[in-house]
């Protein structure tokens, strides 16, 4: 009798044991991927604009069936900016070859000091595939409104002129065109590539 | 005789250790947090590397006070920009991110603390670069203390 309950608790230990071992095999492969971004559940596209760059002029559309990441900034932004640029890069670098299907576009908030040029040269300091656009006014207020982005110019000083109060988060439209994460200000590099990389699966 | 009693200061200690520290071990209670006086030192002074359309640039650093009194960094220059403002990055109640000159105009490092100039933090604004801030760079930077007085700095041009 008690060689009995010693085999079944036994065999009862192993069963549990290879169960265990089953689960933690086969659960993270059934989780969906946790996204580090804000995720947006957004039945409609994102909405679509017309702005200049230096080589041209491009709307949203142009980019379908890439992943384009919006960000809105400008040149005379020596802090903020440069962080979020430089985070992206090492994201989409890190991604590969994979990074060809990745589009950051950032558009200025300062369209009255802000060239198409001036913009090309800015972003692509940080990578080569950064598009930098502007418009009017009006065009960027738009623009602006339609993702939510609050823009203010306040006074500086003597030295700097004005200065943009802008919001600092990067946009994520996915390949179909719908806006599908946020990332706020300073999300790190590591988070913002397991990101794409799952989008882009 | 005549007895000449060096105090060093505690600015200096790198130069002065290897020389008369050590030989008068005695003298290191001199650089013990001094009775009086601040004592500043900087640490990891770098600059990101940015596109010559940038028309300003910021400065990173550790500012460290190992001495017993207060001292406020209040202005600073360098031959590398047409004018130096020191500032701060921060949050609007909506949400959007700024900068601007740091409240006060001085940026105050109590005894025994420090203040870290960093990524979206404080910074040394360079409005109008007067020079390439590209990887290797080395530019000069004048720090001025309302104590310590000027003390000259070397920014590291390098990516973070
Ligand atoms: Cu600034």
């Amino acid at each position: 009798m008690l060689k009995n309950k010693r085999w079944t608790f036994i065999i009862g230990l192993l069963a549990g044991m290879g169960m265990a071992v089953v689960a933690v095999v086969t659960l993270p492969r059934l989780q969906p991927h946790t996204f580090y971004g804000t995720v947006l559940q957004s039945p409609d596209k994102a909405p679509d604009f017309e702005l200049d760059t230096a080589s041209g002029t491009v709307s949203l559309e142009d980019f379908r069936g890439k992943i384009v990441l919006l960000y809105f900034g400008y040149t005379f932004c020596p802090d903020i900016c440069p962080a979020t640029l430089a985070e992206i890069s090492k994201a989409i670098t890190s991604l590969g070859k994979k990074a060809d299907e990745i589009q950051l576009m950032m558009i200025s908030v300062d369209p009255g000091r802000d060239t198409p040029e001036m913009l090309r040269d800015y972003v692509t300091h940080f990578h080569p595939s950064f598009l930098g656009a502007t418009g009017t006014e009006e065009e960027i207020a738009q623009v602006a409104t339609m993702y939510g982005i609050f823009f203010e110019k306040h006074e500086g000083t003597e030295a700097t002129g004005y200065l943009v109060d802008h919001t600092a988060t990067v946009m994520v439209i996915d390949q179909e065109g719908h806006l599908k994460l946020v990332f706020p200000f300073g999300a790190p590099a590591q988070e913002i590539a397991d990101d794409l990389a799952f989008l882009l699966k | 005789m005549k007895t000449i009693v060096v105090i060093p200061r505690c600015r200096n200690f790198g130069i002065i250790a290897l020389s008369i520290f050590a030989l008068f071990s005695i003298a290191l209670g001199a650089c013990q947090p001094s009775p009086k006086g601040p004592a500043i030192s900087i640490e990891e002074a770098w600059g990101r590397p940015s596109p010559k359309v940038a028309a300003a640039g910021a400065f990173y650093m550790l500012i460290k006070n190992t001495g017993s009194e207060a001292d406020k960094l209040v202005s600073a220059e360098s031959p590398a920009c047409g004018a130096v403002e020191l500032h701060e990055s921060y949050k609007t109640e909506e949400g959007a991110m700024g900068m601007r000159p740091v409240e006060g105009g001085y940026i105050e490092i109590l005894p025994g603390g420090q203040a870290e100039l960093k990524m979206g933090g404080l910074h040394i604004m360079c409005i109008e670069k007067l020079a390439d801030f590209e990887v290797g760079a080395v530019l000069p930077l004048t720090l001025n203390f309302e104590k310590s007085g000027e003390i000259i700095i070397e920014i590291e041009i390098r990516e973070p």
